[in-house]
């Protein structure tokens, strides 16, 4: 089943972020708890976990873009 | 809460010493206070060229240090007090919680500081304080600056006024801000060593554990040390990716320099000038790290005793 992982807010004051760095790439295994990637916001760099276990099926958007909250971030492929 | 005794000012240790304990103390609240020998120390994702003068801080002997949270450049020295707390996160991210604690301290001593913007300390409209945090596995490092006896001119001059903008990329850009000193706002005069034990005095619970790392802690901080802070990988590597164009007088004859880097490695260079061989530019500078060590050879390379020189056109 294909799960979309999305920006959480992380502040109240949170609007966007930018995705500093992807710590698994395509096709990685994903065990729920790993970090997936990483997101800066207001000085705050945040390593963001998948909730669930699967494969990273795709990268939605590249290191150095500002993704708004709850946009979806990357597509994984649970079982 | 607990501390850790740490008296090394080595910024590369304490960077490794800051995250050693982030990673393996997972159930207490910490409180550090640390301070660097003269460095510059740059956001997890910034473009350490664009937002200082590199040439310039190899000519001082300035090291640059890559931290691992977020926001903008930061010039330490031994003026300068570092503070760290690390706790467990709550459900949404705060820095108000962490700065509370540290401005009643500043205030119980007579400083009149007070929040600025989202995680400054100012006296006035003058900053005294900078703070950025790290949040991984259901914890928070907050960090912090206290200037309290800095260097402001070396500071001003290396984060203020050297902006190169001849790096375009996405990034962390910094913040400029006009600063102060704590001891100029002092009712009573104190040393720096006075102002940190009264800091940890102030913040600490009574009754609060001192720890010090066993010698074997102490190895496995030197490995992150060398391992993470010191490697080219770290500080070099995660440069966002960025092209620079250049161009005006190299010896008084017309310059123009464009490149591409990507994870620090370089691509798509053009070197034009009379006075050096641009077939033979390209091929040093494609597939070279950014990095000015590497630079400076191949700098002496192409313009021999003219090398200083070219460093200033290539970064």
């Amino acid at each position: 089943m294909e799960k979309t992982m999305k920006i959480p807010k992380l502040r109240p004051e949170m609007q966007n972020g930018v995705l500093c760095a992807w710590l698994k790439n395509e096709g990685d295994e994903v065990k729920a708890g790993e970090p997936v990637y990483e997101i800066e916001t207001d000085k705050v760099v945040n390593q963001i976990e998948a909730t669930d276990s699967g494969v990273l099926k795709k990268q939605l958007c590249e290191e150095g873009d500002t993704v708004d909250v709850l946009s979806p971030v990357a597509i994984l492929e649970t079982k | 809460m607990i501390t850790f005794e740490n008296t090394s000012h080595d910024p590369f240790y304490n960077q490794a010493f800051e995250e050693y304990i982030f990673n393996t103390c997972r159930d207490d609240d910490v409180f550090l206070v640390w301070q660097n020998e003269p460095a510059v120390i740059v956001g997890c994702y910034q473009n350490i060229c664009r937002e200082v003068h590199v040439p310039g801080l190899l000519a001082r002997h300035i090291p640059v240090v890559r931290r691992m949270s977020g926001g903008g450049t930061v010039y330490h020295d031994l003026g300068n007090l570092n503070y760290t707390i690390i706790s467990t996160q709550t459900e949404l991210l705060d820095y108000d919680c962490y700065l509370t604690p540290v401005i009643h301290a500043l205030n119980d001593m007579g400083i009149p500081a007070k929040k600025n913007r989202t995680c400054d300390i100012a006296i006035g409209d003058e900053k005294i304080s900078g703070s950025a945090q790290k949040a991984a596995g259901g914890r928070v490092l907050h960090h912090g600056t206290l200037l309290f006896d800095s260097d402001l001119t070396i500071l001003n001059q290396i984060t203020a006024t050297c902006k190169n903008d001849s790096f375009q990329s996405k990034g962390t850009v910094s913040a400029i801000c006009p600063v102060t000193n704590i001891r100029r706002h002092l009712l009573r005069d104190m040393t720096v060593e006075e102002f940190r034990q009264r800091l940890l005095g102030k913040v600490l619970p009574p009754g609060s554990q001192t720890r010090t790392l066993s010698a074997e802690q102490i190895s496995a901080v030197e490995r992150l040390r060398d391992e993470k802070y010191r490697s080219w990988e770290w500080t070099w590597g995660r440069t966002p990716a960025c092209r620079y164009e250049k161009e005006g007088l190299f010896s008084g004859m017309p310059i123009h320099i464009t490149y591409a880097a990507k994870h620090g490695i370089l691509s798509d260079a053009v070197v034009e000038s009379p006075l050096l061989d641009g077939a033979k530019a390209a091929e040093l500078l494609n597939g070279a790290r950014l990095d000015p060590e590497e630079f400076f050879k191949i700098s002496q390379v192409l313009a021999g005793s003219k090398a200083a020189e070219l460093m200033d056109w290539l970064m």
